[in-house]
């Protein structure tokens, strides 16, 4: 027997994402090594090989993790959740407090021992998504109550949000739009999503308001630079103007690997603006699959709904699905200019510590979910 | 509805939501990429990301003894990128507070320290990528301002840009600026700078650079960066000294005679290197200035100069001597009813060649020529024989735009060859040429008559280190017979002994050579009507007996304080060649070049003290005969008539010694080992000390005087 198809019957659960991890994963270290070369230059004395390595172990690690989460049976986060939300807000209250500060924002904590940093809205992310599902899955029968259901599971949304925002605005309001999502998917009652989203835009103003206070904890500067260069500016910012020259430069099939330009000038090329540099390389053909990979999750992630019973599985696998796609589409959407900057990078491809290794984590919760509606289906086909 | 469909359809909801968006972002790329392709193509092609030249260094020009003549100093446009793709992760917001501290303390104090926080942070915010900090930062500037914090992590991590430029400095200042030259954008290449262009310049490299917003270039590090090439240095045959002198006596010169301009060239005779180059002229403004190279590049009609050639034509063809009688006419005679005139009256009715050739008459001279030269063919002869002496040929200098010389062809239509044509090309007119050329053909008189072509380039180094280099040229090994290159050496001694030049002879040396008058634009008018001034000029070389240099003087166009050769370009002359010989003393004849007797300076070290090793040493090294005594430890030198002797010197080891007459090294030896403080002023050997000799030692502190 091949390694090949040994691995392939070892893996089981939805082999397609299988395939969307594997292929994302090797898109990654083509477009990181390719854009990582300034930054090699700068830090590593123009060893473009060391980020190479980096970057392959940080993702071998990622994958290794996706496998020992894959191979957990997804109920446990279920009773687990309460305990990692409340581990989460303290830790975001830290980080807030005291927290390294890298590019002018708080958002990580150094992990003391290991000297490694810690975003800690990567984990809040998991954290507040396994409790909304929980939540949502206990309420189900009851779900459209307001007080017994709405009210448990919008507070810790809203602390949560509201404890990411002054730092973090794009991973905030991205994880608030995940959350409607998934009580949109869970039957919430329409008029208490839209009761919601009106709670979310007051404690955004409530939070512009604090930012006068507190000018270095809240970014308030930051959003409105962005948001009015991007609205003002037919053309984009600085940044999008040289992620629109790498795309345009790419036209349909790309100059090549490695032959990237644009990289040399985008900031961060190998996070925010890979897309744009993807673009630059592999052309609209190469924009147009990775796009397709993260749609092609959205769609198995939907067949998965359609076959699951157990509400708290499906609602984790919504959640994670609409927060990973909805990332990437909202990176993307950067680089072609259809939303302001934002600092977020494409889920699985961009270059990154803890962000990817949370992005792997959540490949592997989803592909635990798909193997117990898989198994279960295989049951009722023997049933 | 069911619970499981509503959650499908809600699903479906965000599925095409999803789906959508997604569309929305592909039809914006395709956007971007196709239709508005072009635009954004073109934008980072020409404006974004081009490969630049860097600029190379370009080479030094050096004076003889190595002193930078011109050199590029290197200064720097400086500025920082506050985005700069590499900077670490919180590095900005770490470094940010000492970084404004020291450009506000160092740079620039116009603003405060948090001025210049909030300015960086903002440009930041903005995404600049190019601030400037300072422009034309001179080297050390910029190597200071590369260690504040931040910047000390290099352009990648710490945004640190420093943009090279070169300046052409002159650290002489004006010196031989003509000659030097420059090579400028728009205007026409100059002097050496433009004649060694390819040299000096190196070559460019290449790198690619992004524009930054004020159409400014950053660099970006790739490996396709071609280093520039430094350009080579050149080594000219100036020599700064005499270069200054030259020029000086040059300046005041065309300053009180008030004239258009002046040119001085000061060679070496056996080499034919160029010590010194002036060129004084007049800038519209009225300021004197180097402005055209006229010693290379104007050729006019050089005057009385060229009786030289004449009478050199004359005697190698066998015409005449020296002591032939001639008749001068008093100074006046005509050919062809075209009346030539001596510049100054005389009475001379009869008198020899040399004399007309010392007082440097324009008739007699003319008048020879065209005796022997004016039949027939003959003219041809004359003109073949001037050719002969490089007179019709460039000099080949390495400068751009050396006039050539006019030489009329005989009996030609196109150079309106006329009757009158031969005698007043004998004394220098209807004839072209520079003073280069003029004084390599004086030079080449001087040298025996071998001609070597004049040059101001020796060499051309790399690094210090030598890649090519030039040697002398021999254009002509003899110009002439060496019977006629004595005769015309000993004219040219006579024209300082006895003629035209005898009022700036000097006891000191001995030099040679002959005046000229030259009127200009000269027009032989019917009503002897003048136009235009006159060019006084002097060419020569000393000393007479054995030449070393050769030096032209040419004044254009004196309007005060005379007009003749001998009254403005020979104090040039003079000026020139005194220098010269006060600044080469080899050049004096020694007076009493024999053996030295071995006690015949004064200056023998009478009464000095020290160690009797030292002195045994130093008098056995240097062979002087002495008579050393019965050694000890210390010894006094005593100096009579006839011999050097050693005396012992005893140095009490209780009492305050006498050190006078010790050296320094000496005298603290023995002072300080005595627990003695001591205060040294002045320098040379012991003169006085502040404690009496003899006097109890406690540890006083004594005060030496050197001198």
């Amino acid at each position: 027997m091949s390694i090949g198809s040994r691995i392939y019957s070892e893996l089981r659960g939805d082999r397609t994402i299988w395939m969307i991890v594997a292929v994302l994963a090797i898109f990654s270290i083509l477009s990181v090594y390719s854009a990582t070369g300034s930054l090699a230059y700068a830090n590593r004395g123009g060893n473009t090989e060391a980020y190479l390595m980096k970057h392959s172990v940080i993702l071998g690690l990622g994958l290794l993790l996706t496998y020992l989460t894959y191979t957990m049976p997804y109920t446990r986060y279920n009773r687990a959740s309460p305990y990692l939300l409340i581990l989460a807000i303290l830790l975001l209250i830290f980080t807030l407090a005291g927290g390294a500060e890298i590019n002018s924002a708080r958002r990580w904590i150094q992990i003391p021992v290991i000297g490694i940093t810690f975003q800690t809205s990567d984990f809040a992310k998991l954290a507040l998504i396994l409790f909304v599902a929980r939540e949502i899955g206990r309420h189900k029968d009851y779900i459209k109550d307001f007080k017994q259901a709405f009210l448990p599971i919008i507070l810790p949304i809203l602390l949560v949000c509201g404890l990411i925002a002054p730092a973090d605005l794009s991973t905030a309001i991205l994880l608030f739009f995940t959350c409607l999502g998934m009580m949109f998917v869970g039957r919430v009652d329409l008029r208490y999503i839209l009761l919601l989203l009106f709670l979310g835009v007051m404690l955004f103003g409530m939070l512009i308001a604090l930012g006068e206070f507190f000018p270095g904890i809240i970014r308030v500067e930051t959003w409105t630079n962005r948001m009015s260069s991007w609205m003002t500016d037919p053309d984009g910012g600085y940044q999008v103007q040289h992620a629109k020259i790498a795309i345009a430069n790419g036209g349909w099939f790309g100059d090549g690997p490695g032959s990237s330009v644009m990289r040399n000038y985008l900031p961060a090329p190998y996070s925010d603006f890979i897309y744009a540099i993807i673009h630059e390389e592999y052309g609209l053909i190469g924009g147009f699959l990775t796009l397709a990979l993260y749609i092609l999750l959205f769609f198995r992630i939907t067949s998965l709904v359609t076959k699951s019973q157990k509400a708290f599985g499906a609602m984790v696998a919504v959640g994670l699905t609409i927060l990973l796609v909805g990332q990437a589409l909202a990176n993307m959407a950067v680089s072609v200019n259809l939303v302001p900057v934002t600092g977020l990078p494409l889920p699985m491809i961009s270059m990154g510590g803890t962000s990817t290794l949370f992005t792997c984590i959540s490949f592997g919760i989803i592909l635990s979910v798909s193997k117990y509606v898989e198994t279960l289906a295989d049951k009722q086909k023997a049933n | 509805m069911t619970i499981k469909n509503e959650v499908l359809i809600r699903m479906y909801t965000v599925l095409v939501f999803v789906v959508v968006f997604a569309l929305f972002i592909f039809v914006r790329a395709i956007r971007i990429s196709v239709t508005e392709g072009e635009i954004w193509r073109e934008r980072g092609k020409e404006k974004y990301v081009q490969v630049r030249s860097i600029e190379a260094d370009r080479g030094n020009i050096l004076a003889a003894d190595g002193s930078l003549l011109a050199t590029s100093l290197p200064f720097f446009d400086i500025a920082f990128d506050p985005n700069s793709s590499g900077m670490a992760p919180g590095d900005f917001d770490k470094h940010i507070d000492s970084l404004a501290y020291c450009i506000s303390t160092f740079v620039d104090p116009s603003l405060t320290e948090g001025a210049y926080k909030d300015y960086l942070d903002s440009l930041r915010e903005a995404g600049k990528q190019y601030v400037r900090i300072k422009s034309n930062a001179s080297f050390e500037e910029m190597l200071k301002i590369q260690e504040f914090p931040l910047f000390n992590q290099g352009q990648y991590r710490g945004g640190f840009i420093a943009t090279p430029k070169y300046r052409r400095d002159r650290p002489f200042g004006l010196l031989a600026h003509r000659t030097i030259g420059y090579v400028r954008e728009g205007s026409k290449p100059v002097g050496l700078e433009g004649y060694f262009d390819e040299t000096l310049a190196g070559e460019a490299g290449q790198q690619l650079m992004i524009r930054v917003d004020d159409g400014l270039w950053k660099p970006i590090n790739d490996l396709a960066k071609i280093e520039p090439r430094s350009g080579k240095d050149i080594v000219t045959t100036i020599d700064v000294d005499l270069q200054d002198i030259t020029e000086q006596a040059l300046y005041s010169a065309v300053l009180d005679h008030e004239a258009d301009h002046g040119v001085a060239i000061l060679m070496e005779v056996e080499t034919g290197a160029i010590r010194a180059i002036a060129n004084i002229g007049k800038t519209r403004d009225g300021d004197l200035w180097e402005t055209y190279n006229h010693a290379v590049g104007s050729a006019t009609e050089p005057g009385s100069t060229f009786k030289l050639a004449s009478i050199m034509a004359l005697l190698e063809g066998g015409y005449v001597n020296l002591e032939d009688s001639l008749d001068l006419e008093k100074g006046k005679t005509a050919f062809y009813e075209e009346t030539m005139l001596d510049a100054s009256a005389h009475m001379l009715d009869s008198t020899s060649v040399r004399r007309a050739f010392e007082i440097s008459s324009n008739v007699g001279i003319a008048k020879l020529v065209q005796q022997h030269f004016g039949d027939g063919e003959k003219a041809e002869e004359y003109v073949n024989l001037i050719r002969s002496f490089h007179l019709d040929q460039p000099t080949g200098i390495e400068i751009q735009g050396e006039a050539i010389p006019y030489v009329k062809e005989p009996y030609s239509q196109d150079d309106s060859w006329s009757g009158t044509t031969l005698p007043w090309m004998s004394i220098g007119y209807e004839v072209m040429i520079t003073p280069l050329q003029l004084l390599a053909f004086y030079n080449a008189v001087a040298n025996g008559g071998i001609m070597v072509k004049p040059y101001l380039v020796s060499e051309v180094q790399e690094y210090g280190q030598t890649l090519e280099q030039f040697p002398i040229q021999v254009l002509s090994k003899k110009i002439a017979s060496k019977k006629t290159i004595a005769q015309a050496r000993e004219l040219l001694e006579g024209v300082v002994l006895n003629g035209t030049a005898r009022g700036y002879r000097t006891e000191k040396y001995n030099f040679a050579g002959k005046t000229g008058t030259a009127q200009l634009n000269y027009q032989r008018l019917k009503d002897r009507t003048r136009v235009g001034g006159y060019q006084a000029s002097f060419a020569g070389y000393f000393p007479a007996e054995n030449p070393k240099y050769s030096c032209i003087v040419l004044i254009s166009n004196p309007r005060k304080g005379g007009i003749y050769g001998s009254d403005v370009a020979l104090p040039v002359f003079r000026g020139i060649a005194d220098n010269v010989f006060l600044s080469r003393p080899d050049m004096f004849p020694v007076l009493n070049d024999m053996p030295k007797g071995v006690l015949a300076s004064n200056k023998m070290p009478d009464q000095d003290v020290g160690r009797w090793s030292d002195f045994e040493q130093a008098l056995t090294a240097l062979n002087v005969p002495y008579d050393p005594g019965s050694p000890a430890e210390f010894g006094v030198l005593l100096t009579d008539s006839v011999s050097l002797n050693i005396e012992r010197r005893t140095i009490p080891e209780d009492r305050v010694p006498n050190v006078v007459g010790m050296g320094l090294r000496d005298a603290l030896y023995i002072l300080e080992n005595r627990g003695l403080k001591v205060e040294v002023s002045g320098y040379g050997k012991v003169r006085q000390q502040s404690i009496k000799p003899g006097t109890r030692l406690r540890g006083q502190t004594i005060r030496l005087r050197l001198g």
